[in-house]
This record gives C-alpha cells, sequence and structure tokens, in this order.
C-alpha cells in the first residue's frame, strides 16, 4: 500500500533522510524507532507532503506518488486516506472550538457527511477513545494531555483513513493512559495501515508487527517487531534496547557512546560503533538479508567474536566440562552461571589455553583457534578471581599494567608506559607517581582488583573473561567494579563472559545467561527470559536461594 | 612473603659470625700477595724450618713458605667454592625449572637422570674422575659442577612446579608470554631464598671436595691447596711439624667450611619460620 524508495530529505545543506525505503501493506502496523534527531518525525510530514525541504526518490501510496501530486489531489488524499496524529499535542488543537466541533470538522470539511452525522460520528468516535460525553463541549485548554491525545485520535480517524501516522502517539502520556489508549489503538487495525514513529520502545513493541529502527536518515535494521527486540542485529538497535527503561530487560541501563553527528561519510552509526572497521567509514552499507530479517552493516550485523564447539575438559576420569558449546557476540556480556564446582572456571581456562581442552574446538571471530598464540591473547583476555593472588607481588602497579604489553611486544617502553598510565586512569585509580610505584600488597582489594581489570585492558581485547571479579570484594566496592565494566562495554564495545555463582548479580550486568551444572551448559537464553521464565529446576532453585533482602511485605 | 634475606642474615647471630668468617677468608684470598713477601710455589729457604720471624709458619719440604701456601690455599679453595655453587646453581636452575615448565617426556628423562646421579655417590665419581684425568683448577670446577647440580635442580623443580600454579604466572600465560618470560620474570625471582641456600650448599661442598681430592693426592700438584698442605704435612707426623704446619692448614679449612655452614644456617631459617629461634620482629 505504501512503498517509499529511496526517500531523501534536505533542509539546505542538511541531509535529514538519506535513501529510506520502507513498505507497508493493507492492516499492517510498522513502527518507526530511533533517537531524537534521526530523522523519524521529518518522514512521516514527508509521507504527509508537510516539509518545506527539498524531498527526492519516491513515495507511492496506492501506486500514486505522492510527491508529484498536485495540491487538489494532494488535499483529497490528506485526512481522508492519510491521517496523522501530530507529535505536539497543544499546538494542534483549535483552542476556540469545542473538541466535539474540532473531531467533526474533518468529515465536513472533506463533504463527507452531514453536519449532523459528522457530529454523531465524531461522538461516538470520542466515546470509543474514552472521552466521557459531558466533556464534548469542552475546549482543549480545559482538557488533560491525555485527553486531548484521546480527541487528536478521533480526529485522525474521522474521515476513516486507509493508513495512519502517528507520530509519539504515547509518549507524553502517563503510564496508565498510555496502556489504556495503547489498547485502543491496538484495536483499530481492520484494513488500516499503522505507521508509528516513536523513540519509545514500548509503544513500538505494543502497536507494531514490524519495526524498522532508523538512525542517521537510514534505516539500519528492520523486520518483526518481536524478533528485532529480542535479538537485535545491528548494534544501534541493541544500543537502544539497551538504555531503555523497562521492566522486560534485567541488565542495568547503558548508553550509547559518543553523540549522533551529521553528516558521516560511510555508515551513519560508524563513529558510535564499538565494532566498525576501516570500510565503515568510506562505503555506505546496504540493508541485506541477515538471519530472517534486513540489517545494514558491513559487518552483517553483530558479529560473534567467540564460539565455543563442543568443548569438553576431563581431569582424569572426571569430566570438569562436557562438551559445553557457547557464543558470545561483540559487546555482549553472557554470564556463566552455576555453583562451585560445576566447572565454570575451567570452562573459562580451557577457553583460556591454561588447560588444553580434551576435545572440541574454539572459534575466534569464525576462525579455528589451534594454538593460542599471542594474537589470540591480544583479543581475549582474562580477570582471574582473586586479584591479590594474580598480581606478582614482585612487579609495581605500572610494572604490573605494562608487562602484558612487554609479552606483546608492543610499542617502545616509552609508549608501553604512557598507555599504561592512560589505563590505569580508565579504570578510576590515581595515576600519581606514588601510586604507580606502590606494590600490590599495599593495595585495597577493589584497587587490586582495578590493577587486575586494567592489566586485562591494557592490550585492548575484544573479550574479557571475567572469573568471579567481585567474589573477595565487599559489596559496594564490587558494585563499583561491575558499573566500571559496564561502563567499559558501553565505550569500548568489550564482549564479555562473566562467571559467576550469583545470578543476582548475573542478571543485572548480562545479556545473556548461561545455566552449567555439573560441567554441562543446562540452560541458555536472554537474562530476562532466564531470571523471569526458567526452564530448568535448577535455574528456579538456583534464583529461589539468590540474594534477597527477604522483606516480610513480601511474604 | 616479603622477607628480606638480608636482614635475616644480619639478626642472627649466628649468621653474622659467619658473615665475619666468610669475609675474612675472602680478604686473605684477596689479599694474598700482599701479605707475603714469598711466592709459594717456589723455593725460598731451607726445608722443614721451623717459624721464624721471615717465615712465621716455617717451610715445608721442599723449602717453600708455609704461610704463603696457607693465604694462597685460601684462593683455591674459595674460586673452586664459588665457581661451582654458581656453576651447578645455574644448572639447576636450568634443568629444574625447564623440567617444571615443559613437564611430560622432558621433566621425565631430566629426573630420571637426576635420580641416577643422587643414588651414585658424588665423592666416589669425583675420585674415580680426577684420578683419570687429573684436573686442572678449571676442569675440576667443571667436574664438581656437572656432578652436583641434581640435588638443586630437584629442590628447584618442585619450587617451580608450585610457583607454576600461581595466579600471576597463569595471568603471564593469558598475555601470551613464552615459557622463557615466565621463568624469567616469575619463577626465578621467586626462588630467590632457596636460590642462596642452594648456593651456599653448593659452595661448602665444593670447597670439602676440592680439599679431600688434594688430601688424596689427586688433581693438579702445582695447585696450592689446605687439602695439599695437610697430605705433605701427614707425610712429615714424625718431625713435629704438625704444629705450624698441619694445624693451620686444618683449621683454615675448617673455619671457611663453619663460617658457610653459619650463613647457610641463617639463610635456612628465611625458609622455615620454625628454624627461628625466638620471635624474630
Amino acid at each position: 500500500m505504501l512503498e517509499i524508495r529511496d526517500l531523501r530529505v534536505t533542509y539546505g545543506n542538511d541531509v535529514v533522510l538519506n535513501g529510506v525505503d520502507l513498505d507497508l501493506a493493507d492492516g499492517e502496523t510498522l513502527a518507526i524507532i530511533g533517537e531524537s534527531g534521526t530523522g523519524k518525525t521529518t518522514l512521516g510530514m514527508s509521507i504527509m507532503r508537510l516539509v518545506e525541504a527539498k524531498v527526492q526518490g519516491s513515495i507511492r501510496f496506492n501506486g500514486e506518488d505522492l510527491l508529484f501530486l498536485p495540491d487538489t489531489e494532494l488535499q483529497e488524499i490528506r485526512w481522508n486516506r492519510i491521517a496523522m496524529l501530530f507529535q505536539n499535542v497543544n499546538n494542534v488543537l483549535n483552542p476556540v472550538h469545542t473538541v466535539l466541533n474540532q473531531v467533526a470538522e474533518p468529515m465536513i470539511e472533506h463533504k463527507l457527511r452531514s453536519k449532523k452525522e459528522a457530529l454523531v460520528k465524531a461522538g461516538e468516535l470520542l466515546t470509543k477513545f474514552g472521552l466521557p460525553p459531558k466533556r464534548f463541549s469542552a475546549y482543549p485548554h480545559q482538557l488533560s494531555g491525555g485527553e486531548q491525545q484521546r480527541v487528536l485520535l478521533s480526529m485522525a480517524l474521522a474521515n476513516d483513513p486507509d493508513l495512519l501516522i502517528l507520530d509519539e502517539p504515547l509518549s507524553s502520556l502517563d503510564v496508565t493512559t498510555r496502556e489504556e489508549l495503547g489498547n485502543l489503538l491496538g484495536m483499530i487495525n481492520g484494513h488500516r495501515a499503522k505507521l508509528v514513529i516513536t523513540h519509545d520502545l514500548d509503544t513500538a513493541s505494543r502497536l507494531s508487527e514490524k519495526l524498522a529502527v532508523l538512525y542517521g536518515g537510514k534505516i539500519v535494521e528492520t523486520g518483526l517487531t518481536q524478533q528485532v527486540l529480542r535479538y537485535p542485529r545491528h548494534p544501534y538497535t541493541r544500543a537502544l534496547i539497551r538504555a531503555y527503561p523497562n521492566m522486560t530487560t534485567v541488565k542495568d541501563l547503558q548508553g550509547i557512546k559518543g553523540r549522533m553527528m551529521r553528516p558521516v561519510s560511510g555508515c551513519p552509526f560508524h563513529p558510535r560503533c564499538t565494532q566498525a572497521i576501516e570500510k565503515c567509514s568510506q562505503e555506505i552499507p546496504l540493508l541485506t538479508q541477515s538471519q530472517g530479517r534486513l540489517v545494514a552493516c558491513h559487518r552483517g550485523g553483530i558479529i560473534t567474536l567467540l564460539s565455543v564447539v563442543n568443548l569438553s575438559k576431563s581431569f582424569d576420569s572426571l569430566k570438569a566440562v562436557d562438551s559445553v558449546s557457547l557464543h558470545i557476540e561483540a559487546g555482549e556480556t553472557l554470564a556463566l552461571v552455576g555453583q562451585s564446582g560445576s566447572g565454570k572456571t575451567t570452562l573459562a581456562k580451557t577457553i583460556m589455553g591454561l588447560y588444553s581442552p580434551s576435545d572440541g574446538m574454539i572459534y575466534l571471530e569464525g576462525k579455528e583457534v589451534a594454538n593460542k598464540g599471542r594474537d589470540f591473547y591480544k583479543q581475549v583476555q582474562m580477570i582471574f578471581q582473586n586479584p591479590g593472588e594474580s598480581l606478582s607481588h614482585r612487579l609495581s602497579v605500572l610494572e604490573l599494567v605494562m608487562e602484558p604489553m612487554e609479552v606483546q611486544r608492543i610499542g617502545t617502553k616509552e609508549q608501553r608506559q604512557k598507555k599504561a598510565i592512560q589505563t590505569i586512569g580508565e579504570v578510576e585509580l590515581p595515576q600519581t607517581e606514588d601510586f604507580l610505584n606502590t606494590y600490590p600488597h599495599h593495595l585495597s582489594g577493589g584497587e587490586l582488583q582495578r590493577v587486575a581489570i586494567a592489566r586485562a585492558l591494557v592490550l585492548n581485547p575484544d573479550l574479557l573473561i571475567a572469573d568471579e571479579p567481585t567474589a573477595f570484594l565487599d559489596a559496594s566496592v564490587g558494585a563499583k567494579i561491575l558499573k566500571l565494566l559496564l561502563n567499559l562495554q558501553e565505550r569500548r564495545g568489550l564482549s564479555m563472559l562473566y562467571i559467576t555463582h550469583d545470578i543476582a548479580a548475573a542478571r543485572k550486568i548480562s545479556d545473556r545467561i548461561a545455566v552449567m551444572l555439573d560441567g554441562e551448559i543446562i540452560e541458555e537464553g536472554p537474562s530476562n527470559e532466564i531470571v523471569t521464565a526458567p526452564k530448568q529446576a535448577y535455574t528456579k532453585r538456583l534464583l529461589s536461594s539468590a540474594s534477597a533482602l527477604h522483606l516480610s511485605c513480601y511474604s | 612473603m616479603h622477607i628480606s634475606l638480608k636482614k635475616e642474615i644480619k639478626q642472627s647471630h649466628i649468621g653474622k659470625a659467619g658473615l665475619i668468617i666468610l669475609l675474612l677468608v675472602i680478604v686473605i684470598a684477596v689479599l694474598a700477595p700482599l701479605l707475603t713477601r714469598y711466592n709459594p710455589n717456589q723455593q725460598s729457604a731451607a726445608s722443614l724450618l721451623s717459624p721464624s720471624y721471615t717465615h712465621w709458619l716455617g717451610t715445608n719440604q721442599v723449602g717453600q713458605d708455609i704461610w704463603s701456601q696457607l693465604l694462597y690455599g685460601a684462593r683455591t679453595s674459595l674460586l673452586v667454592g664459588f665457581g661451582v655453587g654458581i656453576l651447578s646453581l645455574m644448572l639447576s636452575i636450568l634443568f629444574g625449572v625447564s623440567s617444571a615448565l615443559i613437564g611430560g617426556l622432558y621433566d621425565n628423562i631430566i629426573m630420571r637422570i637426576v635420580d641416577a646421579f643422587i643414588v651414585i655417590p658424588m665423592i666416589v665419581v669425583v675420585i674415580l674422575v680426577a684420578a683419570y684425568i687429573r684436573p686442572d683448577l678449571f676442569v675440576l670446577i667443571l667436574l664438581l659442577a656437572a656432578l652436583s647440580w641434581q640435588g638443586g635442580a630437584r629442590v628447584m623443580r618442585a619450587q617451580a612446579l608450585s610457583l607454576k600454579e600461581t595466579g600471576h604466572v597463569s595471568a603471564s600465560r593469558t598475555f601470551g608470554a613464552s615459557l622463557l618470560y615466565i621463568a624469567w620474570r616469575h619463577i626465578v625471582p621467586d626462588l630467590g631464598p632457596i636460590l642462596l641456600v642452594e648456593f651456599i650448599f653448593g659452595v661448602r661442598r665444593a670447597v670439602f671436595v676440592e680439599a679431600g681430592l688434594a688430601f688424596l693426592g689427586i688433581g693438579d700438584p702445582m695447585l696450592v691447596s689446605w687439602g695439599m698442605m695437610m697430605r705433605d704435612a701427614m707425610k712429615f707426623s714424625y718431625l713435629n711439624v704438625w704444629q705450624w704446619w698441619l694445624v693451620p692448614a686444618g683449621v683454615a679449612l675448617s673455619l671457611t667450611i663453619v663460617g658457610l655452614t653459619f650463613v647457610s644456617h641463617a639463610a635456612e631459617s628465611v625458609l622455615d619460620p620454625r628454624l627461628r629461634g625466638e620471635a624474630v620482629a
């Protein structure tokens, strides 16, 4: 029904939409999501031909190109066949007319109904959208924001349009009104197609079957809403979900590094992307098929950094790790949860090459890792459970952090020193001469763990294996370490394999959780699903025995 | 982990005494030419003279000055002692640490060789070999070193095996460090006190064995040595020369060995706190 091809909108030199392709069929609801400034509203306005800008490309509505339609015909289409609910409620309603009259107005204007009929229809619509009849004769300023939104929705639907463009329909409403209106909007389907423009993932997931993610004037990912929100494939989509406070995801909020810039050569997201390669800054990626949806990314969406296939490790007759398969995506945290003795640490050490595997394969960025040489360790680093033990007592803080670079033979001594000091700052440790020359036994547990983290990060690894990094710390210090790791993930796109027995901590830091028992992974999935709907009895037990405050009001 | 070896030795009276004795012997050995006018290898007067103003300890059967021989004998003793000590320590580290780190077949082969050497009494082998090849000073050092590293290697291996499992060694491996780097940067520095004790053991044993060989008359007859002096003195025991010939050499040798024993005892207490007498602050 709606077919947008290569839509480009330019205000002066400012390219707001840069080649957008969209398809919308009868009865379908498509949500356009993205941060403010990505061009969402411009897209909606362009369809209504309400933008005062240079518009190129084509917008076909039932075969007719709206961009080349004469104004008179366009008038016929607006409101009658395409209606739009505008974002800013306050400016849209006319302050000198009652709401009933305003809802009836488009029908009268377009001569669809007699005035009397129109008023009746308007009343029906308003009732349908939950405005009590006694408020029909109110003036807009007498209504609350939620009531105004009900009026606007009635207005938009007055002429029974085929396409409804909803620009932030629920964003300014309180949550309960949002819920109610959302349900009402969900019901007005039929043959009508809806385009929901929003930055609010709740609205998008509530109303739409399909989702398109807009960034920097381009669609970066599009697919079925359920799938896209559950397993985002584009780094931007994932970042957007991570930044959105909601009741579904359990991981702590994370922002997106940097800020949106325009214009950008190549992929619009590459300055903020943590997996960008050189090509990303040169060529604009096209939307291509990737795992059941379209993703515009030169790397085919979020890459799989490490995958482990049927890895086993036995010590004599004991199978510590029994045919474990798992994968970790770039910029993702996988929490490996299980009680002590379940083989978590053995698995980590086997991946790290501290134990040689009895069986199975390890792939790094799709390439098999046969002999772990210096190259492997440049990409994969580990933080050990006991920081005091993992730091040599003979080396000063600076020497400790420099050691990995020394081993890897990176740079000159001065360069190593500079990099080490910079990394020490990055983990929020003092960079003073005194501190750099301190020996580990003079540091507190939290400081030791930070030094260990700095040492693991100094090589700029892509994957960090963190084995109970907070086990030896008290909660407040541990919390700071977890925050630090999350921040590093946000800034550097660090992937993490986070090993813990504590599912309460795991859900705060991980995107996915794998539950390990007796050397096997018995359950694996998005953290929120594992936490709220565990399938295995053991997972349920882990959850019920996890730390809680045991307040009497819950019992 | 931070026990200062220097402090530990200085704080123990035995250690201090040992150090003083050792220093004395070292000073004598170094300053030998300044303390005597005679070359110990040349005839300087009539043979078998009693002590006099010119020859403090008299002369031996070929008219060499015994005082000079005593001084220069310290040189031989210490040279052999420290030479063997250092060499055998290096071999111990090399074989012990590499065995621990490499493991597998290599470890097995090295350790079986070590076992074999430990079973055979070293002194017998040394006597046999030395009797055949008549070693000069340098070859003697090599020979003794080659026969005395095995015990040390076993100790180093045991220690390295436990150090190998420590966190900072694992960490270093996860930076991609080679075995050589790990050995040099993480294992050997942590062997510290053991190295010292093993070293002093080695020195003491070598001093003793060298004296023994010379006493038995095996070895370089041109080398002035306390063992050789005692052997010569014994031949003239009927002449009452033992007072200024046999006794000084014997005392010098004993003192040196006692000094080394004292130092090693003090150093050992660093490794094993149970050996410490009173609590050391």
